[in-house]
């Protein structure tokens, strides 16, 4: 492996690590607060890359107005997948068994948005093409395209914003307070009622961001979504389910992982090695890189 | 009397019913001879081998268990090899089928002990992915790869077609009927018990001596048995299998079809998949309308109604007996209540 090749890989790690932490990131925030592994977020992602087709091919209006619209349409979706998915059940998770209904409940939320775009916008793959042009030249002829650049950069202060609502604003000190300890948080008057929607929401909405940038990378098609949510899972188990930083390390850990087999072994192989390495994980040691086995979470 | 013991739900009536179903489903290629309808139920019947198999380790044993396609994809790999590949009758590669598939299945039951719940279901499901990715990769020309596995003769190839298809058609209702009856019988055997004490009540089980690794080992290895025969079925019938029998979208059909019918019941998978299998066939050239209705089925009745269509209907019948109870005599009305089910608590318990 030549130094050209360290250097491609490092750089295609920069970039999916960052896009993929965006995904993994809301998994882990719905899975940490709510304790709910949330299928339906790949359907954000698919949602998300058609919003930025229909606002940057169709329209030919600026990246930032996609951004916002993606967010604003997967918000509002991820709000509407909880209340028919979650909400109904919320009574009866003592008697259920939660976890596994929530997961099955939102594939199904998953299953009618994936088809829903199939019917509607057929199964062809749209291109996505960004305004922004031009590169980076890093090393002896490995391109860092700057649009690439910006997703990336936009994935990290998303990331880092994240960080900074949950550390620091009231609505975030209560998704925290409520992953500790629900009622606990409820006692002390937190509206949990409006918070786990909100929750949801804002998990999409990354999720939606994130699917503008990989339909600039990849395209816009209803399957778009499977992939991302199949690494996202990977990345959420390799990071410890619910713990953020752990998720973040994960992301990158995993885009590594991806980018030098495509390198060493070829593209076709990078998907099976990154399940190998996770079902090591999960033989060896299922909590993840950061998880705590129950408490504690976020 | 053994079936009295094997079976204590069935009364004289009910045997009677069963058997009178049994044959008419048994006569209806005789009657009514068309390839294309016998074709769909074949593939409806072969489903069913594979849903029966998945509900018993899925709702009987409660492992979340998501790589169950890619067993039954195993086994019908597994078949198509022993026929191309060796001497074997081709009913004898079915069995070998199957008992590949258990041993992978068996394999694949000690890891998932150690884990519980969602991270059973991602450990499986990544096992699934990893054999679906293999497959699809494979380039030594033993699977077919992505092509799909190359044309084996089948069970019924000395046949002309419209005969093997009746006789395929006998075939796979015959595996139904005797799996279901056995997964029956076994559900009120020790095993079966003991199955579900694991499932229930994990640690109380061991703490009275019954071991969750034997019984885990056991379910798999029924369930993983029954799905590789049916995998080698499908190969049989349509004479080659692809990576695509094990993809998402048939996954989730399946899953439907469990969660619909009622998970965990001898009736569940049957009523699940005959009436996915209308649906299916009714909107054949609707792809996605027909799997936005699934999906949309899926979470009704997995939000409103816990226990599936077996569940609704137990249920009802239990409020009609008993208010038919009550309205027999003036002193009835404990005895009517007694069997009205348990009233589910709405609230939160807190």
């Amino acid at each position: 492996m030549s130094a050209t090749d360290v250097v491609g890989i490092l750089v295609t790690t920069f970039i999916l690590g960052s896009i993929y932490g965006l995904v993994a990131i809301g998994m882990t925030l719905i899975y940490g607060a709510l304790r709910i592994l949330d299928m339906s977020q790949g359907s954000m992602v698919m949602i998300g890359s058609f919003v930025g087709w229909g606002v940057l091919v169709v329209a030919g209006w600026n990246p930032l107005v996609a951004i916002l619209l993606a967010f604003a349409a997967t918000f509002l979706l991820g709000t509407f997948t909880q209340l028919v998915s979650v909400q109904p059940l919320m009574k009866r998770r003592h008697e259920i068994d939660f976890e596994m209904i929530t997961f099955i409940t939102t594939f199904a939320v998953a299953i009618v948005f994936t088809n829903l775009a199939l019917e509607i916008l057929g199964p062809q793959q749209r291109n996505v093409t960004f305004v922004i042009a031009g590169g980076i030249n890093v090393y002896n002829g490995v391109n860092l395209p700057y649009q690439s650049l910006a997703m990336a950069l936009v994935s990290i202060v998303l990331m880092a914003g994240l960080g900074v609502f949950l550390a620091r604003t009231r609505w975030g000190m209560a998704i925290r307070a409520v992953a500790q300890d629900l009622d606990a948080a409820r006692l002390m008057g937190v509206p949990v009622g409006k918070l786990y929607p909100l929750t949801m929401g804002l998990a999409s909405a990354l999720a939606g961001i994130a699917g503008v940038f990989l339909g600039g990378l990849y395209f816009a098609s209803p399957q778009a979504g499977d992939q991302p949510l199949l690494i996202a899972l990977i990345v959420v188990i390799f990071g410890g389910l619910g713990s953020l930083p752990g998720t973040v390390y994960a992301a990158y850990a995993i885009g590594f992982i991806q980018a030098t087999a495509e390198v060493v072994v070829g593209t076709t192989w990078a998907l099976p090695i990154l399940y190998a390495v996770i079902l090591l994980v999960l033989i060896v040691r299922p909590q993840g890189l950061m998880g705590k086995p129950s408490e504690a979470r976020l | 009397m053994i079936a009295r013991g094997l079976f204590p739900s069935m009364t004289r009536a009910r045997w009677a019913g069963v058997a009178a179903l049994i044959v008419l489903v048994a006569a209806f290629p005789l009657v009514y001879d068309n390839q294309y309808i016998l074709t769909v139920i074949i593939t409806g019947l072969v489903l069913l081998v594979l849903n029966i198999s998945w509900n018993f380790v899925l709702g009987v044993a409660g492992v979340w268990n998501f790589g169950q396609l890619a067993i039954y994809a195993l086994g019908g790999y597994g078949a198509g090899i022993l026929m191309l590949h060796t001497p074997l009758p081709p009913w004898l590669a079915v069995l070998g089928g199957g008992v590949i598939a258990a041993v992978i299945s068996i394999l694949l039951a000690f890891p998932t002990l150690r884990l519980y719940g969602i991270y059973t279901s991602l450990l499986t499901f990544a096992f699934a992915e990893i054999v679906q990715y293999v497959i699809l990769n494979d380039g030594s020309g033993l699977t077919g790869g992505s092509y799909g596995f190359p044309t084996v003769p089948g069970l019924y190839s000395s046949l002309s077609p419209d005969a093997s298809t009746r006789a395929y058609y006998w075939t796979v209702l015959g595996v139904v009927v005797v799996s279901t009856a056995g997964l029956a019988a076994v559900g009120h055997s020790h095993l079966g018990i003991a199955v579900r004490a694991v499932r229930d009540a994990p640690a109380y089980t061991a703490a009275r001596g019954v071991s969750p690794l034997r019984y885990r080992v056991i379910a798999f290895a029924i369930s993983g048995f029954l799905a590789g025969i049916a995998g080698a079925l499908y190969i049989s019938f349509n004479q080659s299998i692809s990576p695509s029998a094990m993809g998402l979208t048939p996954m989730s059909i399946d899953v439907t079809m469990l969660v619909i019918g009622g998970l965990g019941t001898v009736f569940g998978p049957l009523i699940g998949t005959a009436l996915l299998t209308i649906v299916q066939t009714a909107l054949v050239d609707h792809p996605g309308i027909e799997l936005t209705i699934l999906g949309t089925f899926l979470l009704i009745v997995v939000v409103f109604v816990p226990g599936g269509l077996v569940g609704l209907i137990t249920r009802t019948r239990n409020r009609v007996a008993a208010w038919a109870a009550e309205g027999e005599g003036t002193g009835e009305e404990t005895a009517g209540a007694a069997e009205a089910p348990a009233p589910v608590p709405r609230g939160d318990p807190r």
